[in-house]
């Protein structure tokens, strides 16, 4: 019934658990910005593809939005060695999770391509602008202003929920590396208490910086809270 | 490879598999379920709380918004083991599906909180302010007022939390609750292919998410006021 707290021992290994968030934020933005282009692909083909490339694109959003990203990497970690292809464990995530993302990434971008208006080209067009200085003047600010709270919420999800699957197949990332310290020295309890303060402080210094980008770059009002 | 393909997937589909694997999907679906529902109610009363005027409830509000704030920012990953060995360390015997449902509940408690804040905050200010006048209890503001007409903005985001958390429950297996990524495993650990087993459990889930997507996206447009329908 009486459970001590000890703290010292959990602190004591701080330095690797940080070395496991410094890994978790590498594969976190790698896996944001693979997936960012698949999702500029994946949108551009759902857009302004034939019906063929259409389909294709919505399989694809289908499949992977509506399955457990951690089958997905299961079945890259454990089932393609079947067909000879093997990967490392890091590899599997990182593929998986850029995979994963790319399909919600394709959903995103596509709902800030759909949101300019013709009139608002047309317009462009009027006043005499050239191609160039559309897409510079009117289609990037409005797609970024649109959808860059959407993207810099589901950057703090892939950093948070998605890397942290890493660690069920034995990436020591911020979550593998607790599992890791506390097989050693049996403090469960006070090691995820401070891997969970340390998510915490990440995700919010990432929500920090990302309002303040959002606010200098695209003049977006990202809310922090 | 295909070979062996062939040869296992009459001995994978038996029906002491599929007993196995429905029985585990019924597991997935009744943790989520319970889970979200409970949380639902926990994160009404949260947001209530969060929502309390006056100086001295203030302590409540600082409780309110940091549960929400942090338990968004924590991997669901993390939250199932520290309820697991929260709960060890002063309960000797609790079942494994019940730390899965209130890991669970603490995730969605806290992605709930921020929807249904979202819908009550969908009400035109003027409408509480007319309620006040007319000497409403704030509880009476709430439930005549806010809700009836929040709840067509609260409810289907809340059920698309709920479906897209069948997929995320997948991580429960890590703490050993017999669900569909468990079995999975197991029948991958007795030697079934890897593609087959997984390509199988992908289906499942797929099975059990793409319809129930449809549906709250059909519930949105079924329940969105004719002011806000989309656009064709």
């Amino acid at each position: 019934m009486n459970y001590t707290f000890q703290f010292g021992i959990a602190l004591d290994r701080l330095p690797e658990l940080l070395q496991g968030a410094l890994l978790t934020f590498e594969l976190g933005v790698l896996a944001f910005w693979g997936g960012a282009l698949i999702g500029l692909l994946g949108a551009s083909l759902k857009i302004y593809g034939n019906r063929l490339l259409y389909g294709l694109a919505q399989t694809y959003v289908v499949f992977f939005t509506n399955t457990p990203a951690l089958i997905q990497i299961y079945f890259l970690y454990f089932g393609l060695p079947e067909v000879g292809i093997r990967w490392s464990d890091y590899t599997c995530v990182l593929i998986g999770l850029t995979l994963n993302a790319g399909a919600y990434l394709t959903e995103i971008m596509r709902a800030g391509f759909v949101s300019v208006h013709r009139t608002e080209l047309e317009a462009g067009e009027t006043l005499g602008m050239s191609r160039f200085q559309q897409i510079r003047y009117i289609i990037v600010p409005h797609i970024a202003k649109y959808i860059y709270p959407a993207i810099a919420n589901f950057f703090i999800v892939i950093l948070v929920m998605g890397t942290s699957v890493g660690a069920v197949i034995g990436v020591d990332e911020l979550t593998g590396q607790a599992i890791n310290i506390s097989t050693e020295n049996y403090r469960w309890l006070e090691m995820f208490m401070v891997t969970a303060v340390i998510y915490v402080v990440l995700t919010f210094i990432a929500s920090i910086s990302l309002a303040l980008i959002g606010r200098w770059a695209f003049r977006v009002k990202a809310k922090i809270f | 490879m295909l070979e062996r393909l062939a040869n296992e997937i009459p001995r994978f589909f038996s029906g002491n598999n599929m007993i196995l694997l429905l029985e585990a999907a019924g597991t997935t679906l009744l943790m989520t379920f319970l889970g979200c529902v409970i949380g639902f109610f926990i994160a009404f009363n949260l947001v209530y709380m969060r929502q309390t005027p006056g100086v001295f409830a203030a302590p409540l509000r600082l409780v309110a918004i940091s549960y929400i704030e942090v338990f968004r920012r924590i991997p669901f990953l993390v939250i199932i083991y520290l309820v697991l060995f929260l709960i060890q360390a002063f309960v000797s015997n609790a079942s494994l599906f019940s730390i899965a449902v209130i890991a669970i509940c603490i995730y969605a408690t806290a992605y709930t909180a921020e929807i249904i804040r979202g819908g009550f905050e969908s009400v035109p200010r003027q409408q509480v302010e007319a309620a006040t006048v007319m000497n409403f209890s704030r509880w009476q503001t709430l439930w005549n007022v806010i809700v009836p007409q929040a709840w067509p903005v609260i409810i289907p985001p809340a059920i698309a939390f709920m479906i897209s958390f069948i997929k995320d429950t997948a991580l429960v297996s890590q703490v050993g609750v017999f669900e569909l990524t468990f079995r999975a495993k197991e029948l991958n650990n007795q030697g079934y292919s890897g593609i087959l087993v997984f390509g199988t459990i992908a289906f499942a889930y797929f099975t059990m998410s793409y319809p129930l997507t449809r549906f709250g996206q059909w519930l949105e447009a079924r329940l969105a006021s004719p002011g806000h329908q989309k656009r064709p």
